[in-house]
């Protein structure tokens, strides 16, 4: 059994993959945040039931859940596999949507939630060693 | 690796604010350069646009400094008959750099810059976490 296959892991995985991708989409928006016409994006957040679906393939070959007919994958391209959404609903007379504040309180919130996700990675990999005996 | 990525976009919003403050320092510097000859047209006024390209590699959306617009306004002009470069009249064109508008549009490019910023130590601060777990 490789170390992949146990479940918990490869969902925080996924968390950690999909908060890697948001920060990427985050960094576009801030580095975007005075571009004419450029509106802000964010990235769906992977659901519950995608993630038990999830825990038993192998992280990156997530299917995108489309809940409602009319959903993209977005520009991300193929590497992508979440989907995104158009934010923003006070666009300034530049036609830019991006509010630099929200865009800081969703890094750090993402980065928190990554810490979190990290922090029980290590503690899960400390329950495989506890198995094995080392402590 | 992703995080990487992140790093390459929010650098190159970190250039195009770097290069606006460079144009508006530009402008700043000439806010009183009156033309050599005279009647002739003194410092005009420059404006950084920023253009969002696909950066194919990164698979995202980076930022870069587009083409350096001139302002098409009206010059300021001042009646110093005594100035060399002043026209028949004794009027003389100084730039049309209002100092109010270059502060503010400076303030918002060190926001901006700083946004910038944050996003990359932020990301650092989840690389080391990432890296943390070998250390458990």
């Amino acid at each position: 059994m490789a170390i992949t296959d146990v479940p918990i892991l490869s969902m925080l995985r996924t968390k950690m993959n999909w908060a890697q991708e948001r920060q990427k989409v985050l960094a576009q928006n801030v580095a975007n945040a005075d571009t004419p016409n450029y509106r802000g994006r964010d990235l769906v957040a992977p659901k519950f039931q995608d993630s038990v679906a999830v825990a038993t393939q192998p992280v990156g070959q997530v299917v995108l859940a489309a809940t409602e007919p009319g959903h993209i994958s977005g520009s991300l391209g193929g590497n992508s596999t979440y989907g995104t959404t158009k934010g923003g609903y006070e666009v300034r007379p530049t036609g830019n949507s991006v509010s630099l504040e929200d865009e800081m309180m969703k890094v750090a919130s993402n980065q928190m939630e990554y810490q979190a996700a990290t922090a029980l990675y290590t503690r899960s990999l400390g329950l495989i060693k506890v198995a094995l005996g080392k402590r | 690796m992703d995080f990487m990525k992140t790093m390459t976009i929010a650098a190159s919003g970190l250039k195009a604010q770097a290069g606006r403050m460079r144009i508006i320092s530009e402008n700043i510097a000439n806010a009183d350069s009156v033309a050599t000859s005279p009647g002739a047209d003194p410092y005009r006024r420059k404006i950084a646009t920023f253009n969002t390209e696909l950066d194919r590699s990164l698979d995202a959306r980076v930022v870069s400094l587009g083409r350096v617009a001139n302002d098409k306004s009206d010059f300021r002009t001042k009646y110093e008959p005594g100035n060399p470069s002043a026209d028949a009249d004794g009027n003389v064109k100084y730039p049309n750099v209002n100092s109010l508008v270059e502060m503010t549009d400076m303030r918002e490019a060190q926001r901006s810059y700083e946004a910038n910023i944050n996003v990359i130590s932020a990301t650092r601060r989840m690389i080391q976490r990432t890296i943390d777990i070998l250390k458990a």
